[in-house]
């Protein structure tokens, strides 16, 4: 008897088993906007270690007499062979408003540096449409013209020291400078108070090299293309972005809640890139550019552009090292 | 004064074991005890096949089609998106309508796919990334339409932006969906079409108990036949042949749905899905303007896998609808590429406008109508398919209606029966 009071109690206590009382918890995936795709902070500072002896990568190649007309390159030249080919091919941007971006209306691709890739091409074939653009990010620039991709790169291309060893740059066909936008009352003055805040600025530019030596040690944040970032400052994601003052400006025009500030900070003097080893299309692209430069149509480009910006620009004189 | 002797227990246990009486006792308690011991297990084996054939016909099946579903309607809106930002200005009214109506039906398929998901708790992460992100993703559609409409070049960014969700997060997690409800199909088919051994192993120790029961009773009785006995015999022998026919029956319909049906269904889903993804290649090479070469190349190896699934689908057809529409499927296939080549012609020769022509506008000769019509003949097939598999369900569950409760009544019957033949007999011993 006691021996099956004994089991009784046991078989209770074990049909009587905890069971978990607490209700279920809603798990939550991530919340909030996402990234532009390929967006990251930079912890290490991007480019070689190793140091480039100073040099003056703007003086450029002089060209050699006066322009030859459309139909009539010299034999043998590079610009026979882009003549044969019939048409010319050029790296341009279509994210960069004002410089180069695709107008969302007609679909096609316009801007400041599109048009003087225009007047290249004009100058070639007569015709500034026969050209066709190949989109291209901050990093592609160096590898398309070291592998031949494009004839031309027209993109917002600051020359400098270390790209001048790898692809050949024209004479300089406008100066910008670095400035930092920021959203308004966001407390940002200029490139000192960026302490800590987070600012944008695109993989393989020397903008984004600038911000990371910034004294005021911000922290970087690097993407794929310009719209990237303002999407990213839209998205509150970033405090600030920092690049030549041409850019901001497109991005400052799509956005009334954005502002420039400071002042330049650096000289961004831009050069139409071209592979290093047509250098007789260097001297007749300066070519092009000494025409534009003196009969008025470097104006007319800049106005309809850039007006914004500066309205008594002149265009930059040219250097040349030979 | 007289003693009287008690039997002590164990002695009476023995003394009822020995003479014939108590045996005949114990032969009917054991009989009773095995007849319904066989009769209730086999009962709940063919309880758990019906419900796993139920769970087929209600629950996997539509659940797998609603997966596929939601990825084909998001990836339809991503390139349906992408091709109204190619057109340039303010979309046409055709397009925005058909993101619409993707939008709506992939919200109306996962609504579908979370209702089940106490029952498969493996998909929550899966279903909660497509709930979760699928506004977001829409979110970022309509802010690159308002940028775009006030002619802001930002707006392309968002649509950037949104692609890369999509494809890095919401058609991944679409995918592994499908693959999870695809599985569940195949497990409840595998559970419902398993050959009847439990049934028959129980059925036949039923029988040669009845059968070690009536020797032993015709060697002490000297009667040939005891009729309860015989009765039990025959009414285990019936449930044993009902079970069996029906197992078979089931058995064979079970692999003609998945033969006719869902074997098919899968190999002409993901052919949908390699379909849907060489579209958005297609498109996104052209919205990256030159500098697309990566998406190129995933648009050829996804062409490539997706000619031989179609290949394989017209090998699997076993319905002339499903063949015909495979072969018409093969055929657009076949306009499509060659469509395709006079994209990459143009785009590559510097001819930015008739290559996007070719890709978005719906002239007979252009990709836009190829790929439409390659979707028609891919649904098409899925239908006829899905059809000869719900009808082959449908067959099978009519197999085993009422099946449970045959096999229970006849296990009754047998006890019942072997009870009241033993019971003549020990009527004798009174």
């Amino acid at each position: 008897m006691r021996r099956l009071v004994v089991l009784l109690l046991f078989l209770f206590t074990a049909a009587c088993a905890p069971v978990p009382g607490s209700a279920p918890d809603i798990t939550v995936g991530s919340a909030g906007a996402p990234s532009p795709a390929d967006a990251g902070e930079v912890t290490a500072p991007p480019g070689s270690a190793a140091a480039v002896p100073a040099c003056d990568a703007t003086a450029s190649l002089r060209p050699d007499g006066p322009l030859p007309e459309p139909g009539a390159m010299p034999a043998g030249s590079t610009m026979a062979r882009i003549a044969a080919r019939g048409r010319l091919i050029a790296g341009v941007d279509q994210n960069t408003y004002l410089m180069g971006f695709r107008n969302p209306e007609t679909g096609a691709i316009e801007g400041f540096d599109v048009d003087m890739a225009r007047e290249v091409a004009k100058a070639l074939f007569g015709d500034p449409n026969r050209i066709q653009f190949k989109v291209l990010t901050s990093d592609e620039r160096i590898p398309a013209l070291e592998k031949g991709e494009v004839d031309v790169v027209v993109r917002t291309m600051t020359i400098n020291c270390e790209r001048a060893e790898k692809v050949g740059f024209s004479s300089v066909y406008y100066q910008a400078g670095q400035r930092v936008l920021a959203s308004r009352g966001s407390g940002i003055t200029g490139p000192d108070s960026l302490g800590g805040r987070k600012v944008c600025a695109t993989k393989g530019s020397s903008s984004l090299a600038n911000v990371v030596s910034l004294p005021s040690k911000p922290v970087v944040v690097s993407v794929a293309n310009w719209t990237d970032c303002l999407v990213m400052l839209q998205q509150g994601q970033v405090d600030a972005v920092s690049t030549d003052d041409t850019i901001l400006a497109g991005l400052a025009a799509q956005d009334p809640y954005t502002e420039m500030v400071g002042p330049q900070f650096t000289r961004e003097p831009y050069g139409m890139g071209v592979p290093k080893a047509d250098e007789d299309f260097v001297r007749f692209v300066n070519g092009v550019l000494e025409r534009i430069r003196s009969d008025g149509t470097w104006a007319t480009i800049h106005q309809r552009w850039l007006g914004v910006l500066d309205r008594n620009a002149t265009p930059p004189a040219a250097k040349y090292r030979d | 004064m007289t003693a009287v002797v008690t039997t002590p227990t164990s002695q009476r246990v023995t003394g009822l074991v020995k003479s014939t009486p108590g045996r005949l006792s114990l032969i009917a308690l054991l009989l009773v005890a095995v007849t319904l011991l066989a009769g209730a297990l086999t009962a709940w084996s063919v309880q758990t096949r019906s419900a796993a054939l139920e769970e087929l016909a209600t629950r996997s099946e539509p659940l797998s089609f609603a997966a596929q579903e939601v990825y084909r309607s998001m990836a339809d809106a991503d390139a349906t998106a992408s091709a109204a930002f190619l057109s340039g200005g303010v979309e046409s009214p055709r397009l925005r309508s058909r993101y619409e109506a993707d939008i709506a039906k992939a919200a109306a398929a996962l609504s579908t796919a979370t209702g089940e998901i106490s029952r498969s708790p493996e998909v929550g992460a899966a279903l909660s990334t497509l709930s979760g992100r699928l506004p977001v993703y829409t979110g970022l559609v309509e802010t690159a339409r308002t940028h775009n409409r006030q002619g802001n070049p930002v707006g392309a960014a968002y649509l950037r932006e949104a692609s890369s969700l999509m494809r890095s997060q919401l058609l991944p997690a679409a995918q592994d969906l499908y693959r999870a409800e695809t599985a569940n199909v195949v497990r409840d088919q595998d559970s419902a079409g398993g050959g009847p051994w439990s049934e028959l192993l129980l059925g036949l120790v039923a029988l040669a108990a009845l059968g070690l029961a009536q020797w032993y009773v015709t060697r002490r009785t000297n009667r040939v036949f005891n009729i309860g006995l015989v009765v039990a015999t025959g009414l285990t022998v019936v449930s044993l042949l009902w079970v069996s026919v029906a197992s078979a029956v089931v058995a064979s319909t079970v692999a003609d749905s998945r033969e006719n049906g869902s074997a098919q269904v899968d190999v002409l889903a993901r052919a949908r899905i390699a379909t849907l993804t060489a579209r958005g290649d297609e498109t996104l090479t052209l919205v990256a303007r030159g500098s697309g070469a990566a998406y190129e190349k995933r648009y050829g190896e996804v062409v490539a896998e997706l000619a031989a699934l179609v290949g394989r689908a017209g090998e699997l057809a076993t319905e002339p609808a499903v063949r015909d529409a495979v072969t018409s499927a093969g055929t657009n296939l076949t306009a499509w590429q060659e469509a395709h080549r006079r994209i990459r012609e143009a785009d590559d020769s510097g001819d930015y406008t008739t290559a996007l022509t070719l890709a978005i506008s719906n002239d007979q000769g252009g990709a836009a109508a190829a790929f439409d019509n390659l979707d028609r003949d891919l649904v098409t097939a899925i239908t006829r398919a899905r059809t000869a598999f719900t009808g082959s369900v449908a067959t099978a569950r009519g197999a085993l209606t009422g099946t449970v409760a045959i096999v229970a009544l006849l296990a009754l019957g047998a006890a019942a029966a072997s009870v009241m033949g033993l019971w003549q007999r020990l009527k004798e011993y009174r």
